[in-house]
């Protein structure tokens, strides 16, 4: 079965945004910048809920912050 | 490392130094003759309001020690901005089941001496022994957590 994770482009749609810290992104989504951290990194999936936040922040559909895609396919 | 992480830390050494007041005081007890049933007793009741003070205690003298760190280190009165947000939680709950899987493996342990002809004292001993080990395997867990991101 072909492996497949979750990728994300936060770090680039911070850097668009005026360059959003880390902080501001977790003041704005209530949650610690530890999880940013780990979110943008790939080494936590947000919940739905907080994914959407995410979203919303950046004024994006879900699809460009979050995307499913197997090992070989680009982000 | 986060203020979460922290907490945990100063709550894992509580645990370490819970259990080695624990294993001294047993040591003292073999090496006295045996397990007395007495104090073992004692000793139990010790341990169990001991872990318990320090989840209590422990969690709100972390709170106003790691509040003056954060004034000391930044130089500001503003208190740290803490959330406690779903990954807090998560990690949280996979601590405290690594630690009862740890708990009950402890537990079972303990029974098979008991059924292989150990006095019910021993059982007891490495119950107790057991239960706190348990926490300091769920806090050292939860930190690994940490620092991996998940």
């Amino acid at each position: 079965m072909e492996k497949y994770w979750i990728r994300n482009n936060i770090r680039r749609l911070r850097f668009n945004n005026n360059e959003m810290t880390q902080e501001q992104l977790a003041e704005k989504v209530g949650v610690t910048r530890q999880t940013i951290i780990a979110i943008e990194g790939a080494k936590y999936s947000p919940s739905l809920e907080l994914a959407f936040r995410i979203a919303q922040v950046f004024g994006v559909p879900l699809g460009e912050v979050f995307s499913y895609t197997s090992e070989d396919e680009p982000a | 490392m986060s203020y979460k992480e922290k907490s945990i830390a100063i709550s894992l050494v509580s645990y370490l130094m819970i259990l080695g007041y624990y294993l001294v005081q047993v040591r003292r007890m073999i090496q006295a003759g045996g397990l007395v049933a007495s104090e073992l007793f004692v000793l139990w009741a010790v341990v169990i309001v001991a872990t318990i003070l320090v989840n209590i205690l422990g969690n709100i003298l972390a709170s106003i020690v790691l509040a003056i760190t954060h004034a000391i280190q930044t130089g500001s009165e503003q208190v740290e901005r803490y959330v406690e947000d779903e990954r807090d939680r998560l990690i949280d709950l996979k601590g405290t089941k690594i630690a009862y899987i740890t708990f009950s493996i402890g537990v079972f342990i303990a029974m098979l001496t008991y059924m292989l002809g150990q006095s019910g004292l021993v059982m007891f001993a490495l119950i107790i022994f057991f239960s706190s080990l348990a926490e300091i395997v769920g806090s050292i867990s939860q930190i690994v957590l940490y620092r991996r991101g998940f």
